[in-house]
């Protein structure tokens, strides 16, 4: 099977600082990929790098074949079919819920009004908000908004989804209903990419686990490899702080 | 009804106080001449019962005073606090502050529609300061309207005329060469930065005068090269325009720099979640980020119209017939230089007040918080 996306030799560095020191990674459609490691390792970067939030330095991303370092692609196009879960959410401060999901669908996607609001209202529907759909999004919860977050990248139908640390900014109480909706996401077969601390999430959910420490890729394996039997000292050390913490 | 009521119930803490100092200034009044119109003239029975109600007021106010002197720590149990002499107390300074409404109303209110209709009535300039203003207000209220008019015009549209050419500025400003671009698309990027910036300060670094002088005598050099008679000009060319042109222009470096920092303010998660919904850079801006930047500007840009009220006086040297220039024309008329002045302060304050309420009123509608009166740029 042909790789959904696929990174090679990604490099990038923030003036003098290097941030990430070559990547390879290959994600499959229906995959769930966590990212984990510890702050400051590059996850949050490398993702960003996925859907050229950052532009790398040097390197590949292919994405459905197409390569976004070649100046000649059309970024905003691959971008529609990729979407993006923010850790401070990002929903647009003006709109209310259901605008909020019909803004990309009907200026990108050329969507009638009707048409965008009926997916909105599905999507919503789905992650659980259905009587939230006229909301102020700067009224609600940070739950809530993480959900209407999702149900927004939802609504253009990607192909694959990235998650930059969705839970990080919110209460424990509140991080489950966030991660049931990204589990239902997950078992309808969503390629996902996530960066998270969530462990206990990324051992259930994921079919692969990517340890990322200081600009690269350390480890990678099932869940149960990785968290089982780490092969990397540096992986160990990681984990078991975690899970003293925890 | 419910309010009236509590007023009149109400314990006042310092009611001997405040009622001896309107008893004082109700005296005082009472001294004054009386106005032509008053109906508390020197034999009125009214005054009389007014003077005899301040008399036992003071009476008691003073028993009051020496009681709090004698028993300054327990004067909250001596017979003052008592029912009996706090009731009649309380009722007596009601009927004192009754009292200094009907003097008011007389020496001060009836005073100055006497003075008034006495002024504009006048064959001539009378001496008096008050008098005198009033006269020359009466006299010149045609050039002082035209000049309010002219003054609001041309802050309104100056505005507005400003708001939209800043929007293209800024845009003009904020526009980042990206990776795709090519040679040309880099170089007109770089250039409209270029040109927006050079704008911004060459219009704050100079006075607005100067600006009016040169447009207003720019815009006649570029007439006079064309094939147009001066009567022509001047028909299409007046100070107004001119006038109306550098408040349009000085507004826009200012506005241009307000409407950057509100989209800078705009966090950048905002456009980021735009683009990776797919949106284009444009589609980001103008659908994310430029609505709620102007949103949040809103109070700026009333400040805005506000300081165009208020420093458009300076265009009265191309004399274009703002309320400045019709203050120097009445002036000129009746050589009375103080009073005259004081008008136009008073007209200025009155219109910058009033904007300023309207934009509160406006600001608090969009919920975005508002300012009093500006500062000058």
């Amino acid at each position: 099977m042909e790789p959904i996306l696929k990174i090679e030799k990604l490099e990038k560095s923030f003036g003098s600082l290097k941030v990430l020191k070559g990547i390879d990674l290959e994600v499959y459609p229906g995959e769930v990929v966590c990212i984990i490691g510890a702050s400051g390792s590059g996850k949050s970067t490398l993702l960003r790098c996925i859907n050229l939030l950052e532009e790398a330095d040097s390197g590949h991303v292919w994405f459905e074949g197409r390569d976004l370092m070649d100046l000649s692609t059309n970024l905003n196009k691959l971008r529609e079919r990729i979407g993006m879960v923010f850790q401070s959410f990002n929903l647009f401060a003006n709109k209310n819920a259901l605008d909020n999901c019909t803004m990309a669908p009907m200026s990108v996607k050329r969507l009638s009004r009707q048409r965008a609001g009926e997916l909105a209202v599905k999507h919503l529907t789905d992650v659980g908000l259905r009587e939230f759909i006229h909301a102020d999004s700067r009224r609600l919860s940070g739950g809530q908004k993480q959900r209407v977050a999702i149900a927004r990248a939802l609504c253009m139908e990607p192909d694959m989804m990235l998650f930059d640390e969705p839970t990080s900014a919110l209460d424990p109480e509140i991080v489950g209903e966030v991660l049931d909706v990204m589990k239902r996401l997950a078992g309808e077969g969503m390629t996902m990419v996530v960066v998270t601390h969530e462990m206990a999430f990324a051992k259930e959910v994921s079919d692969r686990v990517v340890f990322m420490d200081d600009g690269v890729i350390l480890e990678q394996g099932s869940p149960a490899e990785v968290f089982g039997h780490p092969k990397e000292p540096r992986t160990k050390e990681f984990l078991s702080r975690y899970l003293e913490d925890k | 009804m419910r309010n009236l009521v509590d007023f009149i119930k109400k314990d006042r803490r310092y009611g001997y106080l405040t009622g001896m100092i309107l008893t004082a200034l109700n005296v005082w009044m009472w001294c004054s001449a009386p106005a032509k119109l008053g109906f508390l003239g020197t034999d009125s029975i009214l005054l009389y019962l007014l003077a005899a109600v301040c008399g036992v007021f003071a009476v008691m106010a003073l028993i009051a005073g020496a009681v709090k002197l004698t028993h300054w720590r327990s004067y909250s149990e001596t017979v003052m606090r008592k029912p009996a002499m706090r009731n009649p107390g309380r009722y007596l300074y009601l009927l004192v502050l009754a009292a200094f409404a009907v003097t008011v109303t007389d020496r001060i209110v009836l005073g100055f529609v006497s003075l008034a209709k006495d002024s504009v009535a006048a064959e001539s300039n009378p001496q008096g300061f008050l008098a005198s203003m009033i006269y020359m207000f009466w006299k010149g209220r045609s050039m002082f309207g035209l000049g309010v008019w002219t003054t609001v015009r041309i802050a309104l549209l100056g505005t507005a005329v400003a708001f939209v050419l800043a929007m293209l500025l800024v845009t003009l400003r904020i526009l980042k060469p990206v990776r795709q671009d090519n040679d040309l698309a880099r170089f007109c990027k770089k250039l409209g930065s270029g040109f927006s910036k050079i704008y911004i300060t060459v219009i704050r670094g100079t006075p607005m005068m100067v600006q009016a002088l040169i447009i207003y005598y720019a815009g006649f050099g570029l007439l006079k090269n064309s094939a147009m008679t001066i009567t022509e000009i001047n028909h299409i060319w007046s100070a107004f325009m001119a006038g109306l042109i550098t408040v349009s222009l000085n507004s826009t470096a200012y506005l241009a720099e307000v409407l950057r920092g509100g989209i800078e303010a705009i966090d950048v998660g905002q456009t980021e979640a735009a683009r990776s919904l797919g949106m284009t850079n444009w589609q980001a801006m103008r659908k994310v980020v430029i609505p709620q930047a102007v949103k949040n500007s809103i109070p700026a840009i009333g400040n805005e119209f506000i300081i165009n009220i208020k420093d458009s006086s300076v265009l009265s040297v191309i004399a274009c017939f703002d309320l400045m220039f019709a203050t120097t024309s009445v002036v000129g008329i009746y050589y009375r230089q103080l009073e005259v002045y004081c008008i136009a302060a008073i007209t200025y304050l009155i219109l910058t007040y009033l904007s300023s309420l309207l934009m509160k009123a406006i600001a608090k509608k969009m919920d975005t918080p508002a300012r009093g009166i500006p500062s000058s740029n």
